[in-house]
């Protein structure tokens, strides 16, 4: 009786298999966007974590009390550091991994992408310092995999290039500070020589994923401060003579017109 | 890491690349039906209630062979890829929701449900992971239907079919009930649901215009604006 007065209104019906639809569609919605907002938590945690490596390589690598001679261990023993305060962050991926499971991977790729970068550079960069060498791709992926070598997510190509691409930035701050030594400019041009050889090879990658323009033009600025800071701390440029600049006389009238600036060193044009 | 790693990325890229040429063929396809059939059914403003059964019939074999399309980009996308590529067809797709769900309220007055769409592109559940239709692509093809029937509102009296406002008028009042019941964030989605009060509004506005002048048939709706 009810039933029947309920559909012969015109509407009613209709309204609630609407509200019953998107009583469906809410239920859909709220759960992605919970779980986008949780993996989204764990991507800061694991950028912020990951900056913190990376100072932690720094703070290691130019320690003052580093003994001279002793770079390689000095560098393995950063790289070992470097990795035990990686072992929180991978129990953060771990956590996550289970989220990312399949078809869901894709879709939250984007959500996690920032956080696993940051992660790539700053093994890059422990990577860099015990082998001297450019971390490779399956390297990263069997990190990103449990004991029994099930990958908690399908490592994107473009996640690793940019991650290692990030990471030419770090090594020119590196190569920077420590170019005061007589090491450190052995260092900064080993450096600088695979930093050269990044960007060569990157280049390939830059039509096909997107971002990786920009990041090669970041890695050229890198590449130049790390040639800079290399000649300006060569020895026998610093040592040569240059002739000092000689100013030219400001005209006349410009110096009468504004008597409220302090008056010249004498010695200025003397000599 | 030496130059063989570096070929073979730069292998899977360019297979990667392939694909997305051969998928952008495909989509292209989808796209250009999509808008074909938007096209045609843009006439329902200018064509009177009596005719849109044949106006809807032209297009019933378009809608029909989008499953060859949707099938060649299902074979196409490679396993638990669909979240990956699915930006490709997404527009095309809502538009092709849009169509269907605004045939299915002028030949019945409902709203066509997902499993529905799904089914007319036909759509496996086997494709699941490759190729599906996603809430959101159905939800956005839904606010376009509302925007145009809210045109549709206006137009159909100029045509002088004076009862097809308080159809639609009961029609939006529900769609834009259940919109409420989402917990949108700050997309696109919840852009597009904010700039619906406007379209329920204007049909509004059209109501009151047709009930003041005493135009409608009052069996027809009349007391349905009240609920």
């Amino acid at each position: 009786m009810m039933t029947a007065e309920v559909q012969s209104m015109p509407g009613s019906s209709s309204r609630d298999g609407i509200m019953g639809a998107f009583d469906g569609y809410r239920e859909e919605l709220d759960e992605y966007y919970d779980r986008r907002e949780a993996l989204t938590k764990v991507s800061r945690d694991i950028t912020s974590l990951s900056k913190k490596c990376i100072f932690l390589l720094h703070r290691l690598m130019t320690d003052p009390s580093n003994k001279p001679g002793n770079e390689r261990e000095t560098s393995a023993n950063a790289a070992k550091k470097g990795y035990e305060s990686m072992e929180q962050i991978k129990g953060l991926f771990e956590s996550i991994s289970e989220q990312l499971q399949g078809n869901d991977f894709w879709r939250f790729q984007r959500t996690v992408s920032p956080g696993l970068q940051e992660f790539i550079e700053a093994y890059g960069f422990a990577y860099y310092l015990e082998h001297n060498a450019l971390l490779p791709y399956d390297k990263m992926q069997t990190y990103f995999s449990n004991d029994a070598g099930v990958p908690y997510f399908p490592l994107p190509y473009s996640d690793y290039l940019l991650g290692i691409s990030d990471l030419t930035g770090e090594l020119m701050r590196y190569a920077i500070s420590s170019v005061t030594t007589r090491a450190g400019r052995v260092k900064a041009r080993e450096i600088c020589d695979f930093v050269r050889d990044c960007r060569a090879s990157f280049e390939v990658f830059a039509p096909r994923i997107r971002g990786m323009d920009q990041k090669q033009k970041t890695t050229t600025s890198s590449l130049r401060k790390i040639e800079d800071g290399k000649r300006r701390a060569h020895p026998p440029l610093l040592s040569a003579r240059v002739p000092p600049l000689t100013p030219c006389q400001p005209p006349m009238q410009c110096r009468s017109a504004n008597t409220s600036m302090p008056p010249r060193p004498t010695d200025w044009t003397s000599s | 890491m030496d130059e063989k790693d570096f070929e073979e990325i730069s292998a899977q890229l360019e297979q990667e690349a392939n694909l997305r040429e051969k998928l952008k063929d495909e989509v292209s396809k989808l796209e250009q039906k999509s808008r074909s059939m938007q096209g045609t059914m843009n006439k329902i403003h200018a064509t009177p209630t009596s005719q849109l059964p044949r106006l809807i019939n032209t297009i019933k074999p378009v809608v029909e062979s989008c499953k060859e399309d949707t099938r060649a980009i299902a074979s196409l996308v490679p396993p638990n890829t669909y979240w990956k590529w699915k930006y490709m067809w997404a527009q095309a797709l809502q538009g092709i929701v849009f169509t269907l769900a605004l045939c299915k309220f002028l030949e019945e007055g409902t709203l066509i449900t997902l499993p529905e769409v799904s089914k007319t592109l036909g759509v496996e559940e086997e494709w699941k992971g490759r190729f599906t239709i996603a809430t959101e692509d159905y939800l956005q093809g839904i606010i376009s239907l509302v925007n145009e029937l809210s045109r549709l509102a206006v137009n159909a009296v100029t045509l002088g079919d004076f009862d097809a406002p308080f159809r639609i008028s009961v029609f939006v009042k529900d769609l834009f009930a259940g919109f409420s019941l989402l917990n949108l964030k700050n997309d696109s989605l919840r852009k597009r649901f904010d700039s619906l009060k406007y379209d329920v509004k204007r049909i509004e506005e059209v109501v009151y215009d047709v009930s003041l002048r005493k135009l409608n048939t009052p069996t027809a709706g009349g007391d349905e604006t009240m609920s």
